[in-house]
């Protein structure tokens, strides 16, 4: 690329529209007339300049572009059709991570045009959000610099289509993102809308299981409310992890039948009760269950009432947390008791039945 | 009480605020005589610093170790001639007294009046002559860019600018320890 004759080509370009840069009007339907918005760029510039970024569409454009003469200068331009163009806006060189560039008589703002119709196209013929403008610049990982549209749909925030061009339009590419990762499609598939949109039905959420109406304080106690999520699960509860505070009952148990599903049950302190989430367990956590009667439950408001006490530098300190598990070694399981006071946190550790294992400020 | 008196005329001594320096014109010192005036009327000293800091506002936030309780350590907030603390600073883990002892820096070892030439060099150093101070901050530590394990008081001055951020470290006595521009 003739970066270097490009640059004074535009500073030439600019010396004679210096003066119209005051008057520096955006084109009303700038995606119909692409020269008249670049040459409402090079007026208001008004140097040699080599351009990042460039975001097109008919509502707004605007540009990161670099000083030819200073190379830790940047700028952002902003047009608004039919409106007068600001002055650039400053750019932090440390917040320009990819510095990927075209010199900007290279730029090519009719190939954008013809790559944003065609990215509408796609989006009609195969069901996706209709798109508002087309980026041209770099990937995330600083490579391929080019145009880009990203086409997303209604029934699903985690896919997107994604379709490259180069910066002279050529060579369109396209890829899809599902929940597995990048693949490629076809663009004839899309131009013939063969290539539909994923469509995901919306989940149905549980409705929460009200409660009592009792306000509850579960480090005074949870057995009540443990019975209830066990009824819901339809089975002796197989626990992964306990989380108890002030206002908040979080169970997490193995399903009945699996210890590779893992199901997260919330209690509120009104009582309220739902299935929060449930997900595959993860192959190298301590998957091994363990039971209500593996644990000093009885003891547990009592336990947790004494932790404070425990630690005597730390006289006016409160129970924080409570956690059960078996912790990253999966041995039989704790009770793991956070305190804090206005300085700091302490721990006080049991063992299953009880037994005071440790206490210490952190 | 005594103790307190000579504090206030060790700073009464030595002016800690610059505001007539030349270098000063973007950046209202704030008026540090003041602030450990009136802090001198509320704890004894010594006055030891765990860590200052200097916004770009003027407001003032210093952390010290309580000499009665030397595992806590407690902020005072100074706004335009306004003071507020102690505030109990709260730890992620609790610091030993020893380390709190080693980490603090005593109050009348720090040169203040050098702090308008440091902006000044920090602005030469960063090629950025229109820097404004964006947060001033004194604490322990190991300098940055190279390896080091100085664990010296240290000064950092950020600045920024349109265009640029900058910081640029020194040692108590003003000496450059390292310079980083984005």
């Amino acid at each position: 690329m003739s970066t270097r004759t490009s640059c004074f080509g535009l500073a030439l370009a600019v010396a004679s529209t210096g003066a119209l840069a005051d008057t520096a009007i955006a084109p009303v339907h700038p995606l119909q007339d692409p020269a008249a918005l670049k040459a409402v760029f090079a007026a208001r510039i008004g140097h040699p300049v080599f351009v990042l970024r460039f975001g097109l569409g008919e509502h707004y454009a605007d540009t990161l572009v670099q000083n030819a003469a200073a190379s830790d200068e940047f700028d952002r331009f902003q047009a608004i059709p039919g409106q007068p163009m600001a002055e650039g806006e400053p750019q932090k060189a440390g917040g320009i991570d990819c510095k990927q560039k075209i010199a900007f008589a290279d730029l090519d703002l009719a190939a954008g045009a013809r790559a944003l119709a065609q990215a509408r196209e796609i989006a009609a013929a195969n069901g996706y959000k209709p798109l508002e403008n087309v980026e041209l610049g770099a990937d995330v990982f600083c490579k391929d610099f080019g145009w880009r549209a990203i086409l997303l749909t209604e029934g699903d925030s985690n896919a997107m289509l994604e379709i490259t061009w180069k910066p002279d339009g050529s060579a369109p590419k396209a890829r899809q993102m599902r929940d597995s990762g990048w693949s490629r499609v076809e663009m004839k598939n899309l131009l013939a809308g063969s290539a539909k949109a994923p469509v995901t039905a919306a989940k149905a959420e549980p409705a929460p299981i009200a409660g009592d109406g009792r306000r509850r304080n579960f480090l005074a106690g949870i057995e009540a409310d443990l019975a209830r999520v066990e009824t819901q699960v339809g089975a002796p509860l197989a626990f992964k992890h306990i989380g108890i505070d002030a206002t908040q009952l979080s169970v997490e148990v193995f399903p009945p039948g699996t210890k590779k599903r893992v199901a997260t049950w919330l209690v509120n302190d009104d009582g309220d009760l739902r299935l929060w989430h449930e997900d595959d367990t993860i192959a190298f956590d301590c998957n091994k269950p363990f039971a209500a009667k593996d644990i000093a439950l009885a003891r547990l408001p009592e336990l947790i009432a004494a932790a404070p006490g425990l630690i005597p530098a730390m006289p006016g300190a409160a129970v924080k947390n409570v956690h059960i598990t078996r912790g990253v070694f999966c041995n039989a399981p704790s009770i793991d008791i956070q305190i804090e006071d206005e300085r700091g946190y302490g721990d006080i550790e049991y063992d299953a039945k009880g037994k005071l294992i440790k206490a210490e400020v952190r | 009480m005594l103790r307190a008196l000579l504090l206030v005329g060790i700073l009464g001594a030595a002016p800690l605020f610059a505001a007539t320096a030349p270098d000063s014109v973007d950046y209202a010192w704030p008026n540090l005589t003041d602030f450990f005036k009136q802090l001198a009327g509320r704890i004894p000293p010594p006055v030891k610093v765990f860590r200052l800091k200097l916004e770009r506002d003027g407001k003032v936030d210093l952390w010290i170790q309580d000499q009665a309780q030397r595992d806590h350590i407690d902020s005072w907030e100074y706004d335009h001639g306004s003071i507020k603390g102690p505030f109990p600073v709260k730890f992620d883990h609790y610091p030993t007294v020893e380390a709190l002892d080693h980490h603090v820096i005593e109050l009348t070892t720090i040169d203040f009046p050098r702090l308008p030439g440091m902006l000044a060099s920090a602005r030469e150093k960063l090629k950025m002559p229109d820097a404004r101070v964006f947060l001033v901050e004194l604490e322990r530590g190991d300098s940055h860019g190279m390896l080091t394990f100085s664990d010296i008081p240290i000064w950092t001055l950020h600045v920024d600018s349109p265009r640029h951020d900058g910081r640029v470290e020194f040692d108590l006595g003003g000496k450059v320890l390292n310079v980083d521009k984005d």
